[in-house]
């Protein structure tokens, strides 16, 4: 027969020391890399440093594990960290940041305000995707605050695609609002018509 | 209040409006990459009202700022549950094992050295049906299976059903789409009502216990070709995907491919791996060395 | 030109943004063309490679895979790699629309879209007039 019954080999499972891995991290293998910083989840002290290789990290597979690895070891720091790349020119970077801060909403909670009011606006619009990701019940009333107090038409507009999930009818004078703050441009016209529909209280 | 009534269909189930179902459908889709049609909403309709009425939510409102804002995502799972079918049987999904045999392994014949072997990993395996068609599958149906040698590694965290894999016993409905030249090919003939799987397939497979999220227990998978991940991860939270992901990742070969089941989408899970297309099947490969 | 043809001229619209693909979809349709949707990189790929489609519509910031991954993986797939690809993104980052060229976009657009800029730019990469 073609098939054969294969045995694997067998592994100690003994763990590295914090020293060892945090010196494989800058193995020009990538495999070597990423299994360090899988197995970095055991240390809350490798947060810093893993920020720091994110930083300079090129391979996607290393950069997807530190991201794991950083949700998995999450603080307040670790956000803020975390969130400065949020502004970065890679757009790989600032994506996987979204994704990572989406999922440490405790951690993150705190600093939104700050993002929110960024001079940015790309940084408002990500922090308005983080915000309407959150499980917590003030985000509709969250978002409803950008809406009512964000000048720029695309924060507005990712806000309005949140609302259109979580939002109630206590939104739609905000949504009515918004609409003649940008009379004339036909998506925010689309855009609103359409959370309002699905808030369901036309 | 008038409404009330209108929200109760007549058979006292919480009805569900059209601008409610799209709201659930595109929440649903966000999270788990399954789309629903207007065709469906009397199926996902019925589901999502048997939640309402076992959860005690007062209105699809209730119910859905629960789905919506439950810390632990539990809810969430117990929908999916509900809305997904999960049921094993020989031959599942049969798509899947045409892809295998006249896609994957071809592919794989020629990107590795004669004498390697070709290592498959079915897992979760739950009672067997999956590894065992896959080992059919490719003797019947691979005309190069002579040529190499093929481990298929087998695994589930529960140890009562990985018994049952490993012993191979198999009810008339769980068999119900193999073939009568195949059944006495590889079954012996029905005792009692039960199909029993041949000897050699039986020995030639390596059953294990494995916890997918321990990595203690995942490290010795290594240098996998082909892994086998069938509607497992479709009941993870995200962090548990991603991990999940990641681990495979780890196991598997450079080259090497995952195929998931029909209603899971690797877009809610990693970007690590390439879509490839194998007649009309979306598999995902590892990339190569040259990462 | 596809006239001779009965078969709709079919865009691939990729966006996380819910509201943004409903909204394409509601003016290319009403221009004629049929429209489909992926939430992210990853998905747009995948219809992508098991669907035909005329041209596609890609978000730059997305989950999982953003625009330029998309695109790059996409130009480097011989099955697929000559869809004309128009990419839509917030216009802070002037640089913005270089790296969409590098990636392999024939067209830069910024959000909001007006729809009658939308529906000239699908002509213009489809070949002439819908249906």
């Amino acid at each position: 027969m073609a098939l054969v019954k294969g045995k694997l080999p067998e592994c100690d499972g003994a763990p590295r020391d914090l020293s060892t891995l945090l010196g494989a991290l800058a193995s020009p293998e990538s495999a070597v890399r990423r299994n360090a910083v899988r197995d970095l989840k055991l240390y809350p002290d490798s947060a810093e440093a893993l920020c720091a290789q994110l930083q300079d990290e090129t391979s996607p597979s290393v950069r997807a594990a530190l991201f794991s690895t950083l949700i998995h070891l999450q603080s307040p720091h670790v956000a803020v960290r975390l969130a400065e790349f949020l502004r970065s020119d890679d757009v790989q970077l600032r994506n996987g940041a979204i994704e990572a801060l989406q999922e440490m909403p405790d951690a993150i909670a705190p600093h939104l305000q700050v993002l929110l009011g960024d001079a940015d606006s790309d940084v408002r619009i990500f922090a308005v995707n983080i915000l309407a990701s959150l499980r917590h019940d003030q985000v509709p009333e969250w978002l409803a605050e950008v809406i009512r107090t964000d000048a720029h038409v695309n924060v507005c507009a990712a806000a309005i695609d949140g609302l259109a999930e979580v939002g109630g009818p206590e939104v739609v004078k905000d949504l009515e609002a918004l609409r003649l703050r940008f009379a004339g441009d036909a998506f925010m016209d689309f855009a609103i018509t359409t959370a309002i529909r699905r808030i369901g209280s036309e | 209040m008038n409404a009330v009534s209108s929200m109760i269909d007549t058979e006292g189930l919480p009805a569900i409006t059209a601008a409610e179902y799209a709201k659930f459908c595109e929440f649903f889709y966000r999270k788990t990459g399954i789309q629903y049609q207007v065709n469906k909403k009397y199926y996902v309709d019925r589901r999502i009202a048997e939640r309402i009425q076992q959860t005690k939510s007062e209105s699809f409102r209730d119910y859905f700022t629960m789905l919506r804002f439950e810390a632990s995502g539990e809810e969430l799972q117990v929908l999916i549950n509900s809305l997904t079918v999960n049921e094993t049987y020989f031959f599942r999904e049969d798509y899947q094992f045409d892809a295998l045999v006249t896609g994957i392994l071809p592919a794989l014949a020629k990107q590795k050295r004669r004498g390697d072997p070709i290592r498959i990993w079915s897992v979760p395996c739950s009672s067997g049906e999956e590894p065992y068609s896959i080992a059919i599958n490719i003797l019947e149906r691979w005309d190069q299976s002579d040529s190499w040698n093929i481990e298929i590694h087998a695994s589930d965290i529960d140890s009562k059903i990985l018994a049952q894999a490993r012993a191979g016993r198999f009810c008339e409905r769980s068999v119900g789409r193999v073939s009568p030249q195949l059944l006495s090919k590889y079954f012996k003939p029905k005792i009692a009502g039960e199909y029993q799987i041949c000897d050699e397939l039986r020995s030639s497979i390596e059953f294990s216990l494995v916890n997918v999220v321990d990595p203690v227990q995942t490290r010795r998978y290594r240098d996998i070709d082909i892994v086998f991940c069938r509607n497992m991860l479709i009941y993870f939270d995200d962090a548990g995907r991603r991990e999940t992901m990641e681990m495979f990742y780890e196991c598997l070969a450079p080259g090497g491919f995952i195929c998931l089941g029909h209603s899971e989408s690797m877009s809610r899970m990693s970007s690590t791996f390439l879509p490839r297309k194998f007649k009309d099947v979306i598999v995902y490969q590892k990339p190569g060395e040259q990462e | 030109m596809t006239e001779e043809s009965d078969a709709k001229t079919r865009i691939l619209v990729i966006d996380d943004g819910i509201t943004m693909r409903l909204y394409y979809r509601s003016v290319l349709e009403a221009a004629g063309f049929e429209v489909e949707e992926a939430a992210n990189g990853v998905e747009g790929h995948e219809k992508a490679l098991s669907q035909h489609f005329d041209m596609m519509i890609v978000d730059i910031n997305m989950p999982k895979m953003d625009g330029y991954s998309l695109l790059r993986a996409i130009r480097k797939n011989p099955a697929i790699h000559g869809v004309p690809a128009v990419t839509i993104s917030t216009e802070a980052r002037p640089d913005d629309a270089i790296k969409a060229f590098e990636a392999g976009a024939n067209f830069y657009l910024t959000k909001p879209v007006a729809p009658e800029d939308l529906t000239e730019v699908a002509r213009l990469m489809t070949g002439g007039s819908p249906r």
